[in-house]
């Protein structure tokens, strides 16, 4: 599905994504972890030719994303709420994003009706734009549209950030369900080591733009990340993440 | 304690994002400030002269007297509409161990820093020293000075506060709006009372008797206090800040649903100006310019030769293309990468800024039709320059919206806001004003303004025709700046 060669991103001289190689099977559930500055939203960046790496490429489906458009039209996307055009109404957004699709707008509600229960009640027909709404709200309505597109490549940053626990737990087993029974490629990336290694069969550890670990979900899985990320808390490895901390 | 915010506020103007970045923006814009308050001041100056124009047979002071309580049911009215409540700077303080008190002084204070309270002392002082001073003496001349700065600061506070108000229910703002006008037009149209008399009540009596400034001052204090007090009572975020709470439905344009996505585009095009402040007044702007003509066709210097119909007919039917085109794309920076993640031809997304300029052009040039009034040709050149318009004048615009990557904030109103403003906007000016020129003045000279027009309207509608073309030639040069557009647009 996703093949990296020979990926590099510099910023000012630090190189902040280096990724001599990594394959992404079709159907796969990868999380990517790691701590902040780790370089997780610059490569998903670069997977969706957002910016312009120094050097190497991103194939998807074997085509170079950089100049090409059809990955396009299987790819579903969100990474923060520049995603989403802030001044429509959710309903507004749902239906432009279902007509780049060929969707009629009946056949959107037909999809909206099955995530009640993740939307719980917050987002439909509340009389807001999206700009009006509460951090968490904004991504259900952006991972809402992802799933709209019934894409066969998903990919979330942090998904699990600013939403209730409830959703995060609906939010998981929507996740699975589409990975599990739709066979959709998800790529994650999340804080939150029990959620990911729950949701994702395949864990990519990120470590100064460098994916230093990269290991099948199992049950010491967890025990192995906590215990990463206990050692690195050393003061020398924490970052300041220039995409998050704008 | 008030010491430190004006600090932190100083700072905060210092350090604001959109402040270092381009000196040039800055000094322009300071520089217009300057001129313009030189304006208010030069009127200041000349007052005398002005009314003595307008009522020769009425003494000075008497006039001076009679105009200036007009003059502050104006300002009233242009606050009501334009002045901005200084509030949500207080939020980071709100939850720390501040007092109330102090906060709410503060805001008070910041108030008073407004454009508005300078213009009525640069207006009204020159008189008062040059006139009122020489024939009444310093004592009163103090008078009116006090009286002057009373009025200016409770019309500041009552404008303030039933702008607070109407953050709570919108409909206030209407209504003060037309209570205002209906007293105004009293005067005016139905000369029920005459508010110069009532003017000249209160400042001819303060010549005789000075202790009625107390009254304007007293005003000023109670304003003052009746604000603060509010303020200090309403020490929430929603009921300072100026967001509405209004339920907001969803629209749609049936019309528009017939062009596939590229209806769509224009439709969420057409909802970004309207239901954002800075795109919506660069609308209201171009309906404003839509009487630019009047302005040159009434005036005997200039009437209606060619030359001059030519650039009002392109301004009047154009001036949204220009006005609300020159910051493309910039006005979808905040969700441009969405726009290039999502299953969107990038050919469909300039279609859509074609369709839209077409659009609001024809709507320009039909409302443009009474102007006829002044000959059948002055219809024609605007209708050559309507084609002109939507023929090239997209096409520049678009080749412009490529090479800008500076982000707008949309929340922000359209007052003195540069934001987004840099060197492409200036240059885009140059071909737009030019290119008609070129072609136009040689066959002027000639003495052939006709076939002049009809080379024009050629060119104008090859174009138009091309568009396609220029669709594919826009499209891959975008492509070539996407990274650097995106990466702009990113930069808060």
């Amino acid at each position: 599905m996703i093949e990296i060669k020979d990926l590099k991103k510099v910023y000012a001289g630090v190189t902040v994504v280096n990724i001599p190689h990594l394959q992404i099977n079709k159907g796969e559930s990868v999380g990517l972890v790691g701590n902040n500055g780790a370089g997780k939203t610059t490569l998903f960046r670069m997977i969706l030719d957002l910016i312009r790496p120094e050097q190497g490429e991103v194939l998807s489906n074997g085509e170079n994303v950089a100049g090409h458009e059809a990955w396009k039209n299987y790819t579903a996307s969100y990474l923060d709420e520049g995603f989403l055009i802030d001044y429509l109404t959710p309903e507004e957004y749902f239906y432009f994003i279902g007509g780049l699709h060929q969707q009629t707008q009946a056949h959107v509600n037909d999809f909206l009706a099955t995530l009640n229960d993740f939307f719980n009640g917050e987002i439909l027909k509340k009389g807001k734009y999206i700009r009006d709404l509460s951090k968490g709200n904004q991504s259900k309505v952006g991972i809402a549209s992802c799933l709209l597109q019934k894409p066969e490549l998903l990919m979330l940053d942090e998904p699990f950030a600013n939403i209730d626990p409830s959703t995060q737990i609906r939010l998981k087993n929507m996740l699975k369900d589409t990975n599990k029974r739709s066979g959709v490629t998800t790529l994650i990336s999340s804080h939150d080591l029990n959620h990911i290694t729950d949701v994702c069969d395949r864990i990519l550890l990120m470590e100064k733009g460098k994916i230093i670990k990269d290991i099948a979900t199992s049950s010491s899985t967890l025990d192995e990340l906590e215990n990463y990320f206990a050692v690195s808390a050393a003061p020398s490895s924490i970052g300041i993440d220039e995409e998050e901390n704008h | 304690m008030i010491s430190i915010f004006l600090k932190h506020e100083l700072k905060a103007f210092w350090r604001a994002k959109n402040a270092g970045k381009s000196l040039a923006v800055q000094i322009i814009l300071g520089v217009l400030i300057v001129i313009f308050l030189l304006y208010a001041l030069l009127i200041g100056f000349f007052i005398d002269k002005v009314l003595l124009h307008f009522s020769p047979k009425v003494d000075l002071v008497v006039s001076f007297c009679g105009v200036i309580l007009i003059y502050y049911l104006l300002d009233l009215l242009m606050r009501i509409q334009l002045q901005e409540l200084p509030t949500l700077r207080v939020q980071p303080y709100l939850q720390l161990p501040v007092k109330r008190n102090a906060l709410a002084q503060y805001l008070g204070l910041m108030a008073l820093l407004s454009g508005f309270n300078i213009i009525p002392l640069l207006l009204f002082l020159p008189f008062i020293f040059k006139v009122i001073a020489v024939r009444s003496g310093g004592g009163i001349a103090l008078a009116f000075l006090l009286s002057i700065l009373g009025l200016t600061i409770f019309n500041n506070y009552l404008a303030l506060y039933i702008k607070r108000k109407a953050n709570v229910n919108g409909w206030l703002l209407l209504i003060a709006t037309g209570v205002l006008a209906l007293f105004v037009l009293g005067d005016f149209m139905w000369h029920i009372y005459s508010i110069r008399n009532i003017s000249y009540l209160f400042f001819g009596h303060l010549i005789s008797s000075p202790v009625l400034v107390l009254l304007p001052l007293l005003l000023a204090v109670g304003m003052y206090y009746f604000n603060f007090l509010y303020i200090k009572q309403n020490f929430y975020l929603e009921e300072l800040s100026s967001k509405k709470n209004a339920y907001k439905g969803s629209t749609e344009y049936p019309i528009l649903n017939r062009f596939g996505i590229v209806g769509d585009l224009v439709a969420n095009e057409i909802k970004l100006i309207l239901r954002n402040k800075r795109p919506s007044s660069a609308l209201k702007m171009s309906f404003i310019f839509l009487v630019y003509g009047l302005i040159f066709y009434l005036n005997p210097a200039f009437k209606t030769t060619d030359g001059i119909v030519v650039f009002v007919g392109m301004f009047m039917s154009g001036v949204f293309i220009i006005n609300y085109g020159q910051f493309m794309y910039s006005w979808q920076a905040s969700h441009f990468d969405g726009l290039l993640v999502s299953k969107l031809n990038f050919a469909d997304f300039i279609k859509a800024k074609y369709f839209l300029f077409t659009i609001m052009s024809t709507i320009a040039f039909v409302l443009l039709t009474p102007y006829v009034y002044f000959g059948w040709r002055v219809l024609l050149i605007h209708t050559v320059m309507f084609l002109w318009n939507i023929g090239i004048n997209t096409t520049i615009i678009l080749f412009f919206a490529n090479r800008n990557s500076r982000r707008i904030d949309l929340t922000k109103g359209a007052a003195f806001n540069w934001q987004g403003v840099g060197a492409s906007q200036w240059i885009v000016s140059l071909p737009i004003l030019l290119t008609p020129l070129v072609i136009f003045i040689p066959f002027k000279l000639l003495n052939q303004p006709d076939i002049g027009l009809a080379v024009m309207a050629v060119i104008a509608i090859v174009c138009l025709f091309a568009r396609g073309f220029f669709v594919k030639k826009l499209e891959a040069d975008f492509y070539n700046r996407k990274f650097k557009i995106a990466e702009g647009f990113r930069e808060k």
